[in-house]
């Protein structure tokens, strides 16, 4: 090789490392968190210029021909600690973004524009960072102690490159493979679900920004010190389109894949490019370039839209028959002596949505122990209910009071980590996860749930994940769905959906369970079975409110049964006491 | 004063410009829920068509109309040939943003590898200026400004007064209900498109008459501007969006005058930020 040759050689060692560190960034928040970050470059952006502007000595002593912030010399391996810092200081305020109830591709225009102006601010504003110029002359990291355009330094940087890229991923590896990351893949396949089962959305949506955000912020850092220099041109919103390009074709929630994408997208394709030899006018191959990108984006997402590799299914292995308790929580303390058996009350609970006033002033008791029936005609304002009292939607008036405590301000995450639990009806299991996966999604305070428990590793968690999977294995047993724990939630039949989801919030041990139609698809005998099984649950102490349109289930298992017509309670009893009122009989039972 | 009112004058301008195009994009936001950021490189693609049809030479105004025939053809082929097969395939609405994302890259750099980097502009003349009362505006301004208003009352007769608008409205409320009530939404949605696709093609044309030059990257900045617009008035509402185009184009434009040309887009943009974090729905759109 001659010498020309092994530089070309290490450049594109050390661009494979950079574009590997920052796909695996992008990889963790859109294939893994489903966070569709467009303005992703800005954070490798942030990381660059941070590591340029630290390393780099104070203007005047540059030539004083550059304009910039910083310029306090440090010696590496400050900027680059620095520039990851930075990358997700600059991340965080987006979670304002993503973690309120924006709608995904909301987020992602945000995020886009947010790129195109900040590029615009930076071109056009000299002082802050050279403007449209950029910086040259950075610093390469110890070029005081070393000569950068020696061999053996850039070899070392090469190799130091992808040792970082190793590093970085074993770091989202980590995180993913833990029962952390099985929350984050929970609320990319569906965020409001994942709301009502405890996870805090803002939360973990801020964290993703944060870390992606540092991995961006490290990849502009080493990248910087090698080429030396930073401007606007190298960070125009198109460039966060090539990085998804990457992680959709290599594989969007699989990390191999991101850094398959890496190579094949950032490294490969722009690099094969130069060895056509030029034609047209000048900037056609470069036309040319940015159209295949686009295409190969429309054509995987057509095609092939899990990728070259796909994100794989995560196996727990055999049933071995493990037993556990259904119900292990104990009842909130407060309950039984404030409220005298009232497990929820509520007053003058109100929900407009614009001119229709859906549930209008409903005031009702659910007794502990009870398996509680809701009916009413379509557009009674049943399902309307369910979601105020587990928090889905606000309130617009009115108060839900839950075991004693006052729980109309809190969002539905808080409220089902006290135990108040929904389900949906309409089908929502999280369709890329397994069966066994969607209940252990629900388990409230694992070890593993958190980003510090999944980063102090699987020994950290193991127990509780055993516990768990011992407790999700009995009830798959209980409702004879063993043999699909491994298939995909996506793959089951309607009625085997609704039983998964209801064993899904039972994970949750809940002290109140509302379930919306349950038994909706279902077959009627096995419909019946899970009546029976949830009389089990209430003798064991749980309480259930359920809404049902199916009579002969209310009549069998629910006592008392609660009638809604037009947003307001009509009546509530026994199903006997309701069929010999003639109001109820005209509004529904009749009709 | 004259500063203020010289730059309302542009910014009269400008919101001209913008209710054109903010009102279709809205349009086909309400009708097929894809936030179609392919709109600003289709808007120019259409300018260029009318550039063409002027280099021959022919008027700039029946460049226009081709425009108008062209940004039509193509939004209808847009989404008939890429956006309905996805969404029928059950696509989440993420996906089709990355497909409009990729769809840009498309068209914007396969135009800009047909016509080149360069910057052209139309062979017109400005007419003469006329002024009242500190305003100060072309005739060929004058006439933007005029045709907008014309769009805008042509949209506000469709939507209100005719079976097509009503149709659109419905489908735009509850697809599958207005399929149940036997509307014919895909043939709605097709003239959707066709129709806003027109629109596209006027504002790109009068966009480009209005900036003087034009290349084919030129519109990614005026589409941060678009989106501004329509968020303010709330995603899917025509009458937000006029509203929205009003008060962000004088905006834009005022506060140019007043700060660095160069800043005025990042009003826009603080604008629409603004409303993604406060009221997603719109402010203008409970209003409206």
């Amino acid at each position: 090789m001659s010498s020309a040759q092994l530089f070309y050689a290490i450049n594109l060692l050390v661009y494979a490392g950079v574009d590997i560190i920052a796909c695996l960034g992008l990889s963790q928040q859109f294939g893994v968190a489903g966070v569709t970050n467009f303005g992703f470059i800005i954070f490798q952006a942030a990381g660059a210029y941070t590591a340029a502007a630290l390393s780099l000595p104070a203007s005047s002593a540059n030539g004083g021909f550059q304009s910039y912030l910083g310029g306090w010399n440090l010696p590496w391996p400050i900027p680059w600690i620095a520039a990851a810092a930075a990358g997700g200081l600059v991340a965080l305020p987006f979670a304002f973004l993503v973690g309120r109830r924006l709608r995904g591709d909301f987020a992602a225009v945000g995020l886009l524009v947010t790129a195109v102006m900040a590029n615009l601010l930076v071109t056009n504003y000299r002082p802050l960072l050279n403007g449209s110029a950029g910086l040259s002359l950075v610093p390469a990291p110890l070029q005081g102690e070393y000569d950068p355009q020696g061999q053996g330094y850039q070899w070392l940087y090469a190799a130091g490159t992808l040792v970082l890229a190793a590093a970085a991923f074993w770091l989202v590896r980590r995180v993913t493979e833990s029962p952390y990351g099985r929350s984050l893949r929970a609320m990319r396949d569906n965020d409001m679900v994942a709301d009502a089962l405890g996870k805090n959305l803002l939360a973990l949506r801020a964290a993703m920004l944060v870390l992606g955000g540092a991995l961006a912020g490290l990849s502009g850092a080493i990248l910087v010190g090698f080429i030396n220099l930073w401007a606007p041109s190298a960070w125009g919103y198109a460039e966060t389109i090539v990085l998804f390009a990457a992680v959709i074709i290599g594989g969007a929630g699989n990390h191999r894949g991101a850094v398959l994408g890496a190579i094949l997208v950032p490294v490969g394709f722009e690099e094969a490019t130069r060895y056509i030899p030029p034609f047209g006018p000048p900037g056609l191959v470069e036309d040319l370039q940015w159209v295949a990108i686009g295409l190969l984006i429309v054509v995987f997402l057509w095609f092939r839209p899990q990728g070259i590799l796909p994100e794989r299914r995560r196996l727990t292995g055999g049933a071995d028959g493990a037993t556990g308790r259904l119900v292990t929580r104990s009842a909130p303390s407060t309950a039984g002596s404030a409220d005298g058996g009232v497990m929820l009350r509520t007053a003058d609970l109100t929900r407009d949505f614009g001119g229709v006033r859906a549930v209008a002033g409903v005031s009702i008791e659910v007794r502990r122990g009870t398996l509680t029936g809701l009916i009413g005609p379509n557009g009674a304002g049943k399902s309307t209910l369910l979601a105020l009292l587990a928090g889905t939607l606000p309130a617009s008036a009115g108060q839900v009071v839950y075991a004693g405590t006052d729980v109309t301000a809190l969002p539905a995450y808080r409220r089902a980590r006290l135990g108040l639990v929904r389900t949906f009806q309409l089908a929502s299991e999280f369709k890329r996860l397994t069966v066994m996966e969607n209940l252990l999604s629900a388990v409230p305070a694992h070890r593993g749930d958190s980003l510090t428990g999944a980063l102090r590793g699987r020994r950290y968690w193991r127990a509780d994940e055993e516990a768990a999977t011992a407790r999700a294995r009995a009830l798959l047993e209980r409702f004879g769905l063993s043999r699909y724990a491994d298939t995909y939630a996506g793959d089951l039949s309607g009625g085997q959906r609704r039983l998964t989801e209801i064993m899904r919030a039972l994970m949750t041990e809940p002290s109140l369970l509302l379930l919306d139609e349950p038994m909706a698809g279902v077959h009627p005998r096995l419909a019946r079975e899970i009546g029976g099984q949830l009389l089990g649950l209430c003798a064991e102490g749980m309480t259930i409110l359920m809404v049902e349109h199916e009579l002969a289930i209310m009549d069998e298992f629910c006592d008392p049964v609660i009638v809604m017509a037009e947003g307001t309670v009509l009546a509530s009893g026994t199903m006997a006491t309701l069929r010999a009122r003639t109001d109820v009989v005209e509004a529904y039972l009749a009709g | 004063m004259s500063l203020f009112l010289a730059s309302a004058g542009f910014g009269l301008v400008t919101a001209a410009v913008l209710a054109i195009a903010a009102v279709g994009f809205t349009m086909q936001f309400a009708v097929t829920d894809v936030l179609n950021l392919a709109y600003g490189a289709v808007m120019i693609a259409s300018a260029f068509v009318a550039y063409a049809v002027n280099q021959a030479g022919a008027s700039v105004w029946l460049g226009a109309l081709a425009a108008v025939a062209a940004g039509s053809a193509g939004s209808v082929l847009l989404n008939l040939g890429i956006y309905t097969p996805f969404r029928r395939r059950g696509s989440a609405p993420v996906t089709m943003v990355i497909v409009s994302l990729g769809m840009t890259l498309i068209i914007e750099f396969g135009l800009q590898a047909i016509v080149g980097g360069t910057s052209v502009s139309y062979t017109m003349g400005q007419g003469p200026t006329l002024k009242a009362g500190g305003l100060v505006l072309t005739a060929v301004q004058l006439v933007i400004i005029g045709l907008s208003v014309v769009v805008m009352g042509a949209v506000h007769a469709l939507l209100r007064y005719s079976k097509l608008g009503k149709a659109m409205r419905a489908t735009a409320a509850n697809r599958s209900l207005a399929r149940a009530c036997g509307v014919r939404t895909d043939r709605i949605v097709t003239l959707t498109w066709a129709l806003t696709g027109a629109l596209c093609g006027l504002a790109g044309t009068v966009f480009a008459m209005n900036n003087g030059s034009f290349g084919a990257t030129s519109a990614d900045l005026f589409l941060v501007v678009i989106l501004a617009a329509v968020f303010l008035g709330g995603p899917g509402q025509a009458y937000g969006a006029m509203a929205g185009a009003v008060i962000v184009g004088l905006a834009t434009e005022i506060s140019a005058a007043y700060l660095t040309p160069s800043y005025k887009d990042v009003v826009a943009f603080g604008v629409l930020l603004v409303v993604m974090a406060a009221r997603p729905g719109g402010v203008l759109g409970a209003v409206a």
